[in-house]
């Protein structure tokens, strides 16, 4: 994409002026930098990845290039792998429900009953955690969840369970809150800034003609945000593709995710394997990039958080 | 807001209303639970953090100044943070200026181009410039691939932070300038620069604050000397010391009064270069 902008720039037809050429490389020269990071550092390397995972390895796990789709079928003849990939939509699907059901609640909360002042200050308590250290967050969380956590000392001492149990850690459970948890204060942010803007009397007067509260609710409110709605759901899914830290730190071996794969590919230099399950995950976000890319308005995000 | 708007639609208005406060309240609870038990335990005397809280002590805090170790890693995170931030905030200031005033042939491509590094999983980015370094280019990995890989999304950042308060921007003062007789050059020092300057400081200081924490993309492409993060997440692979609830704690301050002064710098550009055209855009 970027690189047409310099490719166009240096292939322009040669004009009569002859300064103009020199003069549209010297208005774009400020932009390269920008552009050799973009592409050398982000385009190419995950363009490399997508052909490192048709090559092979020789015995010395060195990459060859040898052209194969064995990486490929490895994945998808591998029942963990595959149960792997599955428990990992399953997961993103249910923590994205979760943070929209969530987030709309807290959005319509704060953007119906709360003056803007008080709403804008709100926002920002819910946001400051998004914005401290990931890792340590998800740190702490193994202080709550865990076997001598604070979510099991208080069970014990009201008597719900008889000892400190592992129930909520180092499973599927552990990862499902913690992810909920990181993504809820993005969903928020991205349907408040879809719910401000909606004129809350509509409501009101769509029940002056006769609607009741859920039909005004069904047919007005809701095709006004959805714009939102579908951002908010892209901005939680598509991270949690690409978790491996959660999984890593409160899933414990049952509940890792298909970046855990991937990582653990890598860390034991298997890469034209790992190059796969890489490229899986970036064709699946790319997909729902293309399909949703009306939809995203990154900077509302980036600007305002 | 008048209080006539907020007049409930529902009969249950007022019952709908109350269970959203509770359940607000519920998930701010939710929200600094961890971040609260993270500062309680590194004052705990405990060595596995975990209720009850038995005495109150600094020892954790001593014994951290005292780690060489981990007072090394926290200077290799300073140092790539400061490196970082000031390419990200030099390259992308420069770059945005390209997208919003250059005639780019192909402005959306462009803007999604910036984006994507921001969208996309940062372990893909991760793993594919470990590729990239030590398979392809043959590079040992060290700092300097570190501070490569946060420039991948560190730089659109600043991109688009800029890029949102030069659209903004009111380019009459420019033209102001200019029948005054000033160069563009010099409208663009005297003029344009100051008054996007606040914006031009959020991104230098969001880029510091994403940089120090950012431990995705710095754990496939970090070397034999860690960073904060990774020297941390290996500290807590091997077993949980509370030492690390102490830098957590120290690092948490320092990077909410970075974004402190992100915010302010912010709110600053806003009310110079007044409200965007949209109405909503990015306010």
């Amino acid at each position: 994409m970027t690189t047409e902008i310099v490719g166009g720039a240096a292939l322009a037809p040669p004009t009569a002026i002859g300064g103009r050429r020199s003069a549209r490389l010297r208005q774009l020269a400020p932009f390269l930098p920008a552009m050799v990071i973009i592409v050398g550092l982000f385009v190419v390397p995950l363009a490399l990845m997508f052909v490192f995972s048709f090559w092979s390895t020789n015995e010395n796990l060195d990459v060859v290039p040898v052209w194969t789709l064995e990486n490929y079928q490895n994945f998808f003849t591998n029942p963990t792998y595959v149960r792997t990939l599955f428990k990992t939509m399953v997961i993103g699907a249910g923590v994205t429900v979760v943070c929209l059901v969530v987030a709309f609640v807290v959005a319509y909360f704060l953007s119906r009953y709360v003056s803007r002042r008080w709403a804008r200050i709100a926002l920002l308590i819910i946001i400051v955690p998004f914005w401290t250290s990931y890792l340590l967050r998800v740190y702490s969380w193994q202080a709550i969840l865990g076997e001598h956590g604070a979510l099991n000392q208080v069970l014990v001492g009201l008597g719900i369970l008889r000892e400190p149990s592992l129930l909520f850690v180092y499973n599927d459970f552990g990862t499902f809150i913690v992810l909920a948890y990181l993504y809820i204060p993005f969903a928020a942010l991205v349907l408040y800034a879809s719910l401000e803007r909606f004129d809350f009397t509509q409501l009101t007067a769509a029940q002056d003609l006769g609607a009741g509260p859920v039909a005004a609710f069904r047919r007005v409110l809701l095709p006004q945000i959805r714009p939102g709605l579908i951002t908010a759901c892209i901005f939680v899914f598509i991270p949690i593709l690409g978790e491996f830290l959660t999984p890593s730190m409160v899933g414990g071996a049952q509940g890792l995710l298909i970046a855990n794969l991937l990582a653990n590919f890598f860390k034991t230099a298997l890469i034209p394997e790992g190059a796969a399950v890489g490229f899986l995950i970036a064709a699946f976000v790319t997909a729902l990039l293309i399909v949703f890319r009306r939809y995203l308005r990154v900077q509302d995000v980036v600007v305002r958080g | 807001m008048d209080p006539l708007e907020t007049m409930p639609v529902s009969r249950h208005g007022r019952a709908i209303r109350r269970a959203m406060q509770v359940g607000f309240a519920a998930l701010i609870v939710f929200l600094y639970l961890p971040i609260v038990f993270m500062i309680v335990f590194s004052f705990d005397e405990g060595a596995t953090p975990g209720l009850p809280i038995t005495s109150f002590t600094l020892h954790w805090y001593e014994a951290m100044l005292n780690n060489r170790v981990l007072l090394r890693a926290v200077g290799n995170s300073v140092t790539v943070a400061i490196i970082v931030s000031i390419l990200a905030t030099v390259i992308g200031t420069m770059a945005a200026f390209v997208l919003v005033r250059g005639r780019i042939r192909f402005p959306n491509a462009t803007r999604i181009a910036f984006t994507l590094p921001i969208m996309v999983p940062g372990v893909l980015i991760g793993v594919s410039l470990l590729i990239y370094f030590a398979r392809v280019l043959d590079l040992s990995l060290s700092l300097a691939t570190v501070v490569a890989g946060h420039l991948v999304v560190t730089v659109p950042f600043v991109v688009l932070i800029v890029a949102s308060r030069l659209q903004s921007f009111d380019r009459s003062l420019e033209w102001a300038a200019a029948d005054l007789g000033a160069s563009p050059r010099r409208a663009i020092r005297h003029i344009v620069l100051p008054l996007i300057a606040p914006a031009i400081i959020a991104g230098a200081l969001i880029s510091v604050t994403l940089s120090i924490d950012e431990f995705v993309i710095t754990w496939f492409t970090v070397g034999s000397q860690p960073t904060l993060p990774t020297f941390i997440y290996t500290r807590v692979k091997f077993g949980v010391t509370p030492e690390v609830n102490a830098v957590a704690t120290v690092m948490l301050f320092v990077t909410l009064g970075t974004l402190g002064l992100a915010a302010v710098a912010l709110s600053r550009a806003r009310r110079m270069t007044g409200r965007s055209r949209r109405r909503r855009g990015a306010g």
